[in-house]
């Protein structure tokens, strides 16, 4: 009898049929011996089998009331149930008022017992672990292997069993809607998008940049003493027609890149000014610096006409002024 | 109808509700005032008139313009309290002109430490309070300087310029009290008061308070002013004024006068080490857990001038007066895109050899070899590499046998070079905003084809 076990189920029956705490599993040697109060009894037990829990121990531990006595008393108790405990723990108020070591605390735990064995099944609850502990048992804690119930065999599997006639297709389905593998199929799934994020990050949502090269129209597109702002916004250029550089009519294309900071500058017709609007710099129409912090004058690129006559800027080549290469004839087109 | 009226009625109520606040604040004022009891003994005949009185007479007057302004419903071209012309005029002249902004923010800064006893009494203060306050109430009615302080990007900078003008305040104040009481030889504030703070209830109580009052105040403000958002960026449009976030208008303004070079990384980085580099520096052990200036004058004019008039004073110029292609606007003036600012400057090289020499400046062989071209540029330059070395190495040692003979002495010959140096940097920047306006000079020492500008 001492080595049938009883779940939770049954246990809860037997409780709701009784009513009372002591069950007929929990008749055990523990309790009777305790309430004889004599914690020097307990070795004297019979070890029938080895302690089933760490509800087992800490019950016996309850019952002796010191720590030498309660790896021995253990086998003896063997309690298989939250009743057990329960049973032994009552069984522990008066041997801890017996015991030497910490009375007080042996009652309390006494009282929290109940409350907490009931909220933790058949595990020991963590009041009745820190008051082992206090009572000097915690060598016997870890030497016990808290050996789970027998399984109660649950209904949906029996219908498992006796579903083999049924359809594949409400296999599947029951075999999908595990929760086992429908976490994995969510997994899976996110793992998919993600991989298709990767693989459209792979093609960014990018403007190829324009040739670097490219025609602008004819020269007569650009009159004597203007400066063109139709390229600025698409090509960053200026394209100027002036005389005013080195007293011949040139036509040239201005970089619009500040030489400050690199800001973009707006073209002044009013003042006749490339004017910076971040810290004020101001270049003539020639492109060269006059007002403002911008070191240098603005930068040329490349122009040329090409062989069906209109003309062609080249934006991989740039000319600077400060090293002397505006005097290059690929800098500029001049008027006939 | 003028699409930018200057008033509208809406503002017209608007400000009436700013005048209610001050009447209110000033209310409070009269019954403090009130409860110290003193007496006028005799003002023009009367005699034993209560201090309060005046104030309670500027209270009922504030209080009766707010209360006609908040309901304000005729035509606003009657409106009569206002800015006159005359003096929208004077302002813009003298706030829109970089020299004479500066001037005046020199004499503010050293009207403040001068008269520190005077404008620290609380009545002074309050006084001044009041004017700001007015004043910028006032200033509200004109449209252009509606449009500047109201955008929704300065608003909290007009407010913190309040709080910086406090926080002057309260340390003015409690260091005029501490030096006059060390003078007496009476204990500082500081030892008076306890060493230790109850953090529950006082901290805690007091944290919860400001908690609540920030939420409350970021969500009206989150409610109230919009953010401000503005089109898609675009590599070709730069906005006109194109300006950096508030608290890097310092930094842009040093860029109108130095090469990014310099204004973008060596001088931000010399801020940042000499501010670290003051607990080095700094040997005077007075002042240590108190309130003091008579103590550590140098140190506190040194750190004020580089905080006040050289960073918010550059803020507010960033932020306020700059208008379109990055010229100068009072605050009542309209931003015109086509405002015309003769800034034309030249290079001390091409004054040196073109003007004073009348010789062309030497220009660097393109087909010569490197070691050529550097030695042209070098004597192309040499006046301003003679200039920029000597300010940096000969000044120090000048210093030190003059100016700075007792600090030297202290601080020996490291601590002080470093000194020495960090505040030659620091006064690189007015010196060169100075000549710039003066002789505008572009830069000292101009190689652009090396990118070495200074």
């Amino acid at each position: 009898m001492a080595d049938k076990k009883l779940t939770t189920e049954e246990i809860l029956a037997l409780a709701r049929k009784g009513g009372v705490a002591p069950k007929p599993t929990a008749e055990s040697p523990a309790t009777e011996e305790s309430v004889g109060a004599s914690p020097s009894e307990a070795p004297a037990k019979p070890a029938a089998a080895k302690p089933s829990s760490t509800a087992d121990i800490l019950a016996a531990a309850r019952a002796g009331g010191t720590s030498a006595a309660a790896p021995k008393a253990s086998p003896a108790a063997k309690p298989g149930s939250t009743a057990d405990i329960l049973a032994a723990a009552r069984a522990g108020k008066a041997g801890g008022a017996a015991a030497p070591a910490k009375p007080q605390t042996g009652g309390e735990g006494v009282k929290k017992a109940p409350v907490a064995a009931k909220s933790v099944g058949d595990r020991p609850s963590v009041a009745d672990m820190v008051k082992a502990a206090r009572e000097g048992a915690p060598t016997a804690v870890p030497a016990a292997k808290p050996k789970l119930p027998a399984k109660p065999v649950l209904p949906g599997k029996k219908a498992a069993e006796e579903s083999t006639r049924r359809s594949f297709f409400a296999e599947a389905v029951t075999f999908v809607t595990e929760p086992f593998m429908a976490a994995w199929i969510a997994m899976g799934a996110i793992g998919a998008i993600w991989g298709l994020a990767v693989a459209r990050f792979m093609m960014p949502n990018m403007i190829v940049e324009p040739p670097t090269k490219f025609k602008i129209g004819p020269e007569s597109d650009y009159p004597p003493g203007t400066v063109s702002t139709k390229w600025k916004a698409e090509r960053g250029i200026w394209v100027v027609n002036t005389d005013q550089y080195n007293g011949k009519q040139l036509i040239y294309a201005l970089l619009s890149v500040c030489t400050h900071l690199g800001c973009t500058p707006n073209w002044l017709e009013g003042e006749q000014k490339f004017k910076c609007p971040c810290h004020g710099s101001g270049f003539y129409i020639t492109g060269i610096n006059f007002e403002g912090p911008a070191p240098r004058p603005l930068e040329r690129v490349g122009i040329r006409v090409a062989p069906d006559g209109s003309l062609e800027v080249d934006k991989s080549v740039k000319f600077q002024e400060e090293l002397g290469q505006w005097g290059d004839a690929a800098s500029f087109v001049e008027m006939a | 109808m003028d699409p930018h009226p200057d008033l509208t009625a809406s503002v017209i109520r608007g400000l009436g509700w700013f005048y209610l606040l001050m009447a209110a604040m000033n209310a409070f004022w009269t019954i403090r005032v009130f409860k110290t009891g003193t007496y006028y003994e005799s003002v023009a005949g009367f005699k034993h008139i209560p201090k309060a009185a005046p104030w309670a007479i500027f209270t009922a007057l504030l209080f009766m313009v707010g209360a006609v302004q908040v309901r304000f419903d005729s035509d606003p071209a009657d409106f009569v309290l206002k800015l006159p012309v005359v003096f929208k005029d004077l302002v813009d002249v003298v706030i829109a002109n970089p020299i004479s902004y500066f001037a005046l923010s020199m004499v503010i800064f050293v009207a403040m430490i001068w008269l520190r006893r005077w404008w620290t009494k609380p009545t002074v203060a309050w006084i001044l309070l009041n004017f700001a306050m007015l004043f910028l109430c006032v200033s509200m009615t004109d449209y252009d300087f509606r449009q500047i302080v109201g955008k929704p990007d300065n608003v909290p900078i007009v407010g913190m310029l309040f709080l910086v003008g406090f926080f002057t305040w309260l340390y003015f104040s409690k260091s005029v009290e501490n030096d006059r009481r060390i003078a007496a030889g009476e204990p500082k504030i500081e030892d008076e008061q306890s060493e230790q703070v109850l953090v529950w209830p006082d901290l805690v109580y007091t944290e919860m308070i400001c908690m609540l009052l920030l939420t409350a105040l970021l969500i009206a403000w989150g409610i109230a002013l919009q953010a401000p958002l503005e089109e898609p960026a675009s590599a070709v449009k730069t906005p006109n004024p194109s300006k950096a976030p508030w608290y890097f208008l310092g930094l842009q303004e040093m860029l109108v006068y130095y090469d990014p070079w310099m204004a973008g990384v060596v001088l931000p980085s010399v801020i940042l080490v000499g501010l670290m580099a003051i607990p080095y520096i700094d040997f005077n052990p007075k002042g240590n857990g108190y309130y003091t200036f008579d103590e550590r004058k140098f140190s506190i004019i040194t750190f004020l001038f580089g905080f006040l008039p050289l960073w918010v004073g550059m803020i507010v110029l960033g932020t306020f007066i700059r208008g379109p292609n990055w010229n100068m606007f009072g605050p009542y003036e309209y931003w015109d895109v086509h405002k015309l600012e003769v800034l034309n400057n030249i290079d001390l090289s091409q004054m040196f050899w073109v003007d004073w020499l009348g010789k062309p400046l030497p220009k660097p062989d393109p087909n010569a070899s490197f070691w050529m071209q550097a030695g042209t540029i070098i004597l192309r330059e040499w006046l301003g590499f003679a200039l920029i070395l000597g300010y940096l190495f000969l000044l120090p040692p000048l210093l030190a046998v003059t100016v700075f003979r007792k600090f030297f002495i202290k601080m020996g010959f490291l601590r002080f070079m470093v000194l020495a140096n960090l505040i030659l940097l620091m006064g690189a920047l007015p010196l060169k905003m100075a000549l710039r306006w003066a002789f505008t000079l572009k830069y000292i020492v101009s190689i652009p084809e090396w990118f070495f500008n200074i």
